[in-house]
């Protein structure tokens, strides 16, 4: 293959890249009715969630003042969750109605459909992280500073792109929107069997063993860096590790799930 | 007194969309009437409102005797209805559906088991009846829907749209079943957008566009309306003359196109033999023989100015905004 | 249509909306796995809340939340349901029963009767997980009866307010999209957490909220005893939550008959 072809496809997969994303923001646009409960219901949990847990922050070994500020990374993680179940959603309709098998029979490779469908993903995830980051702020969650609220963001970008490409492995696996709730759930529960309502030597039970070993944990405090005590290496690259671990993961499962389906 | 009676009825949606404008017919008990007209011309809200799922914006209609809004239970116990949808439960059984049918209307359990293995073995379901309806074909849950619509026997049964999306195969069954039934003394009310289903089956064909019936009368009497059959003979040489003397004795003769000769034959296709025996008496070699009847998409073109298959250009939005309404 | 027959079609439509639960199993997720997930992290999660001043005397944690989980769950039940009344209504199989001798109410009951059905049995399902983790239901068999009596009722007036919101809509996408709105009424209520260790204005709002008292009165019977009082206003929470949806789902099936 000469260079101009190699150039070419590149060029095209760009091209592709960029479709997608567009497609994907225009059923965002389209039936904004149906967007609003999965851009509002992390904001929702956050603020019902601190309502009804706040307490806690009285208990002794609790090291925050405010559990709002405890508890965002772990809501901010949730809308990323949704987003990305959403985005699996989407794509098991277009299985549904015959869509998909139009893209599986063109040219594109497999890896440029999954990269446009986790990417308009991880960016779409910013909304819902938008909305509920001025809500926290409007409750009196101190700003995080600009590193913590860089780290913040590449969060939630990186959890949608797990979430997503977990969704997208389920839908191609299931090619059914009834498969959702398998999505959302499982999702859920990677993020909350970590340190979300409480500190690691404040969980009980089944709970504190699971959180030790779930690399979702390592996500968790990373974000919440800045927002509870100081930025720091340290509490950084298991985040940034554990991300890109469940990415490759989990991208590797969509993959497969493509390759398989177009049989 | 007729199985229905329809005077101006008449159906609008929000945002001024007349789906039905002014319809008047008349069903006798025991015929086969059929509502031909292209998609969007009213067929499907006509039935819903004589079926009372719908509420008429004006106008009345009775059913088996009784009136469609004042009567609506009455109506409901004495019709099958199987709509355009085939609204299935995928995740129940052909069985279940059927019996499930019984049940609303009133069966006792028992008689409801009984008439549903009846009715499926006439469908020839049995024994696909204990799989989902999910997995059937097409045809099956046209067949199960048929089969679901008669559970209480009927006098009245109203078919929408029957055989759309079929295989041949699969639409001759549902004819001969039709007629099964309609020789039971069924009435039936059927819409289509074929014409051979409205020519086959039906005992009077009621043409509907934009809302309106306009044309109404046997399939026979319809295509009459619009002209005889047309006998067109082409030869495989010359003797045009001779030939022109032998075919004015059966018929008016017509102009015809290029190397064709041709001429309007009252008898229709009964009448071919006779003039075939007589140009071989008369030594005269013909290539081809064509009989062409009038149809009656033929009518529905002289009466509205388009063809029936394809879209009602005036009332594609009215069945559009029926849907979404729901 | 006799007594007899409505009885017998009300059983029927019943019957389906079970089975049509149990053939799809996704929809067995939102039912039990979600609330039992739930319960399972927020015991551990929020475990030492116990020893907060305040919280009422408990054996666990554990034992506090299963009255809050199986609330939620009939709460989803209800959300459930009017899904599936919504995708009747789009595939046109409510067609089929409108079309039907059938009196119109029988349509909403039976799905109603369906909900209930899924209600027990997730009272039963929370009942053998709280054994099972070790809760102890203060109570005993009676009480346990209690609760599954009180989850059953809870279902089918949640319920009721699915089926209206079906109806209204006629989407299935819409009711779904409620799903969030199930979590912020439990939020706001003491489901998750005793009253008076909620913050405001949450604290406030669990008190004016039905649910707060349908709650407690599934909770008496694991971490107290027989509460009269308790137990009433239960009931009556119940009450106005039924009277609020079946109001709603008459009016909108009205609705849905004159709009066609």
């Amino acid at each position: 293959m000469t260079a101009g072809t190699a150039q070419l496809s590149l060029r095209s997969s760009l091209h592709t890249i960029a479709a997608m994303v567009r497609r994907a923001s225009n059923e965002l646009l389209r039936v904004p009715g149906a967007a609003i409960p999965g851009i509002l219901a992390p904001t929702i949990f956050f603020l019902g969630l601190t309502a009804v847990f706040g307490n806690l922050t009285n208990l002794p070994g609790f090291d925050a003042d405010s559990y709002e500020s405890f508890l965002i990374p772990v809501t901010l993680m949730q809308g990323a969750g949704f987003t990305g179940a959403a985005t699996g959603v989407n794509l098991a309709r277009d299985i549904e109605q015959g869509l998909f098998d139009r893209f599986l029979a063109s040219p594109t490779p497999r890896w440029v459909l999954l990269t446009g469908l986790v990417l308009s993903a991880s960016m779409r995830a910013l909304i819902p992280g938008t909305v509920l980051f001025m809500v926290a702020l409007a409750t009196g969650v101190e700003f995080p500073g600009a590193l913590g609220l860089l780290i913040a963001i590449a969060a939630v970008m990186g959890m949608a792109m797990v979430a997503s490409c977990w969704a997208i492995a389920i839908a191609l696996r299931f090619k059914t929107q009834s498969a959702a709730p398998l999505m959302q759930s499982v999702m859920l529960a990677l993020i909350l069997t970590t340190t979300a309502y409480a500190p690691q030597e404040l969980l009980t039970g089944w709970l504190y063993d699971a959180a030790l070993i779930n690399p979702a944990t390592h996500i968790v405090e990373a974000a919440r860096q800045g927002f509870i005590g100081d930025v720091s290496w340290a509490e950084t690259w298991p985040g940034i590790v554990a991300l890109l671990g469940l990415v490759a993961l989990l991208a590797a499962l969509a993959l497969r799930g493509m390759r398989r389906t177009a049989y | 007194m007729g199985a229905i009676e329809v005077s101006n009825l008449q159906r609008t949606f929000d945002g001024g969309v007349t789906a039905v404008d002014g319809v008047d017919l008349e069903v006798a008990a025991g015929e086969i009437y059929a509502f031909l007209g292209p998609n969007g011309a009213g067929k499907t809200t006509t039935v819903r409102m004589l079926t009372t799922l719908l509420r008429p914006s004006g106008g009345s209609a009775r059913v088996a005797g009784f009136d469609v809004v004042s009567e609506s239970a009455d109506v409901r116990r004495s019709i099958g209805v199987a709509l355009q949808e085939a609204a299935l439960d995928p995740l129940m059984t052909g069985r279940e559906l059927i019996r499930l049918q019984a049940t609303l209307h009133a069966l006792a359990p028992a008689d409801g088991r009984a008439r549903a293995e009846s009715l499926l073995r006439r469908v020839d379901l049995l024994d696909a009846a204990d799989r989902r309806v999910g997995t059937y074909s097409g045809g099956m849950r046209r067949r199960l829907d048929l089969a679901s619509a008669l559970v209480h026997e009927p006098r009245v049964l109203f078919l929408d749209e029957p055989t759309t999306g079929l295989d041949p195969v699969s639409r001759k069954a549902i004819w001969e079943e039709v007629t099964k039934l309609n020789d039971g003394g069924t009435t039936v009310f059927l819409t289509t957008q074929y014409l051979e289903e409205a020519d086959q089956l039906a005992d009077r064909v009621g043409i509907i566009a934009g809302g309106k019936i306009v044309a109404e009368g046997t399939p026979a009497s319809l295509k009459a309306e619009v002209g005889k059959p047309r006998l067109e003979v082409r030869l495989s040489e010359g003797r045009a003359e001779s030939c022109n003397e032998v075919l004015a004795r059966f018929g008016r003769l017509l102009p015809g196109k290029d190397e064709t000769l041709a001429i309007e034959l009252a008898a229709g296709a009964s009448g071919i033999a006779p003039v075939v025996r007589a140009l071989d008496e008369a030594g005269i070699m013909v290539e081809a023989l064509e009989l062409h009847e009038p149809t009656l998409d033929d009518v529905f073109v002289i009466k509205t100015g388009y063809h029936i298959e394809g879209d009602d250009p005036a009332g594609a939005d009215a069945e559009a905004v029926e849907k979404t309404e729901r | 249509m006799s007594p007899a027959t409505t009885l017998r079609v009300i059983g029927s439509l019943g019957a389906r909306a079970v089975k049509q639960t149990f053939r799809r199993p996704q929809l067995m997720a939102p039912l039990l796995i979600f609330p039992t997930l739930l319960l399972a992290i927020q015991t551990g999660g929020a475990g030492r809340a116990i020893d907060l001043p305040g919280f009422p005397v408990v054996n666990g944690f554990f034992d506090f939340m299963l009255a809050g989980a199986m609330i939620q769950s009939t709460l989803l039940a209800g959300n459930t349901g009017g899904i599936a009344l919504a995708v009747d209504i789009e595939t046109g199989f409510t067609d089929r029963l409108l079309a039907a001798p059938i009196p119109r109410f029988t349509i909403v009951a039976g799905r109603l009767v369906g909900t209930a059905v899924l209600g027990a049995l997730t009272a039963v399902w929370f009942v053998v997980i709280g054994l099972l983790f070790g809760a102890e239901i203060n109570e005993g068999p009676l009480g346990v009866l209690a609760m599954i009596g009180l989850v059953t009722l809870s279902a089918t007036a949640f319920g009721s307010i699915g089926a209206a919101i079906a109806l209204r809509s006629g989407s299935a996408s819409v009711v779904q999209g409620m799903f969030p709105l199930v979590f912020v009424i439990l939020f706001l209520s003491s489901a998750f957490f005793p009253q008076e260790l909620l913050l405001e204005p949450a604290r406030t709002i669990a008190e004016l909220n039905p649910l707060s008292y349908i709650v407690e009165a599934v909770r008496d019977p694991v971490i107290g005893a027989f509460d009269a009082t308790n137990l009433l206003e239960g009931l009556g929470g119940l009450a106005i939550v039924a009277t609020f949806g079946v109001t709603l789902a008459a009016l909108a099936m009205r609705r849905r008959l004159r709009i066609g």
